[in-house]
């Protein structure tokens, strides 16, 4: 696979489980040595130390020494990076409140609770002040809060003109945050670009919800869903897709005919999630025609 | 690099002191002396001669199994609970990780020779006999054993399980504790048996050189109680065990530079 990250850009890097993101992320920094091929980080071959000392990292699933407290584990990050021992101790308290954890501070990293431990990881990953932030699975483990604060702390970096390349299952947090999208399956880079790049922003079909008249009469109700290819009815709303190139205004005007009132009318696009699946299917009938 | 290394070493520390199988062994180690206190009132006069030969003993044993241990655990566990991600992610190199865990469980595993000592110190003190220099060689040479045995260990940590690990440690500081008596009983044996001997006494550190009281070295008898081995003599030894602890470190560094962590 080949693919370069924009700086100043936030990545997403998207595949199902056992695609290959997290051996890729662990080759990247240096964890796995690769088997071919040649990868760069801020214009340094891989593994290259000096690369290291601008990037921070948050492996999946992070372990941590536990008999460590967060500052404790700041300070070792810090001491690792060679950050100056001033710079060490008031970067830990800026990076401990950022990220939420000002209670625990005293509390030993084994009485943390997972979304405790990947906020501490991605406070560990900053200590260095970095270019660039390498992410693995950042959201796993957050509970709804927890997830849009690490979406804002991603944002927030970007900002500051960092870099954050982070690899995640969770297709809402790619579409809302990346600037720059990489989808792989079965190890091989299945799409890559901007989400206005790789989405087909071709009409798909019409999303319509109305509210309708409590005593709609059954037929009246069959003449406005005919033709419809999703339809949900809840109490008085309607909702339903018609086709992309259905005549909607003749619609709208059966719609009003009845006595409906228009709540929204929005042409429906390609979704990343819908892009996900397609790519995902088209690399497993690669495999299979290959088979 | 020194600030990277010393990082590592602090929390290996850190980690090591909270191993509770330490504690019950330094329990062990003082009720070995207060034993000792007990032996040596049954034989009498010789209430020293048993407490230094107990308390020496004490620690050249619980001291190498310490070292066994922590040399076998405490870097596997990095591997295997992935905190090592963590760090070697980071700009530290490799062998700069290896070298401050031993120099971690350096630190640990002299302050539990300073408290064996101490414990030690201490029978002796109550049965009112000075420490003498003797003690004092002996109780250098012992320390030494101790941290040659933990670079072993963490020789064999760097590429095996726990397990397998502690096997080979405890049988290379088995065979180097008796390479003298093991060369001597090779004398008459078969070629092959000769040959293979001394291939193994070769990649075997001759740890007896730590344990030399009751042995006899270049025709004299050498004893804690009387006749002990000279400062140069405990110089050199530092040296050749100082050159075992660079060489398996070396080692162990280049294996675990090529390790991947999955």
């Amino acid at each position: 696979m080949t693919f370069s990250v924009e700086r100043g850009h936030i990545f997403g890097f998207v595949g199902p489980n056992g695609a290959g993101k997290t051996t890729t992320i662990r080759t990247l920094m240096g964890l796995i040595r690769p088997s071919g091929g040649e990868a760069t980080i801020l214009g340094q071959r891989i593994p290259s130390r000096a690369a290291r000392f601008k990037v921070g990292f948050l492996p999946e699933s992070p372990y941590f020494y536990d008999y460590l407290t967060v500052g404790e584990l700041l300070d070792l990050a810090g001491r690792l990076f060679g950050v100056p021992s001033d710079v060490r101790k008031k970067r830990a308290d800026e990076l401990i409140s950022r990220v939420g954890l000002d209670r625990a501070r005293t509390q030993n990293l084994k009485k943390f609770s997972k979304g405790m431990l990947q906020r501490a990881g991605l406070a560990q990953a900053l200590m260095n002040d970095p270019e660039l932030v390498v992410l693995d699975e950042p959201m796993s483990g957050l509970d709804p809060i927890g997830r849009k604060e690490v979406r804002d702390l991603i944002l927030s970096l970007r900002d500051q003109g960092k870099t954050v390349f982070f690899s995640t299952h969770i297709l809402s947090d790619v579409e809302a945050i990346t600037d720059q999208v990489a989808i792989i399956a079965r190890g091989q880079l299945q799409a890559h670009g901007t989400p206005a790049e790789l989405l087909r922003r071709t009409v798909l079909g019409v999303d319509v919800t109305v509210r309708t008249a409590p005593e709609l009469a059954p037929e009246r109700l069959a003449e406005l869903t005919a033709g419809a290819t999703r339809v949900r009815q809840v109490g008085d709303e309607l909702s339903l897709v018609l086709a992309a190139d259905a005549d909607v205004d003749a619609w709208l005007a059966r719609a009003h005919a009845v006595g409906a009132k228009v709540v929204q009318v929005a042409p429906r696009h390609e979704t990343l999630e819908e892009l996900f699946l397609r790519e995902v299917a088209s690399a497993d009938a690669t495999r299979g025609a290959r088979a | 690099m020194t600030g990277r290394i010393w990082a590592v070493a602090l929390n290996t520390f850190r980690e090591a002191a909270r191993i509770r199988v330490l504690y019950g062994i330094l329990v062990l180690v003082i009720g070995a002396n207060l034993l000792a206190l007990v032996l040596g009132e049954m034989v009498a006069g010789e209430e020293a001669r048993v407490a230094r030969d107990v308390g020496l003993a004490g620690i050249s044993l619980f001291g190498s199994l310490t070292a066994i241990f922590l040399g076998v655990f405490l870097l596997y566990t990095e591997v295997q609970r992935r905190t090592i991600h963590v760090i070697v992610s980071k700009p530290i190199e490799r062998w700069e990780f290896v070298v401050g865990k031993y120099l971690g469980m350096a630190l640990v595993l002299t302050v539990l020779v300073a408290l064996f000592a101490a414990a030690m110190i201490a029978m002796l003190v109550l049965q009112d006999v000075g420490v003498s220099s003797a003690v004092a060689k002996a109780l250098v040479l012992a320390w030494l054993e101790v941290l040659t045995v933990a670079a072993i260990a963490i020789f064999f940590s760097s590429f095996s399980t726990p397990f397998m690990s502690g096997i080979f440690a405890l049988a290379m500081w088995a065979i180097g504790r008796v390479t003298p008596d093991v060369e001597a009983a090779s004398r008459d044996a078969a070629p092959w048996i000769r040959a293979l001997t001394r291939v193994t006494l070769e990649i075997v550190p001759d740890l007896h050189l730590f344990a030399v009281s009751g042995r006899t070295l270049d025709g004299a008898h050498v004893s804690i109680h009387a006749d002990m081995v000279s400062w140069g003599y405990v110089g050199v030894a530092s040296l050749h065990g100082l050159g075992w602890i660079v060489g398996l470190l070396a080692l162990a560094a280049l294996l675990f530079h090529r390790r991947d962590f999955v």
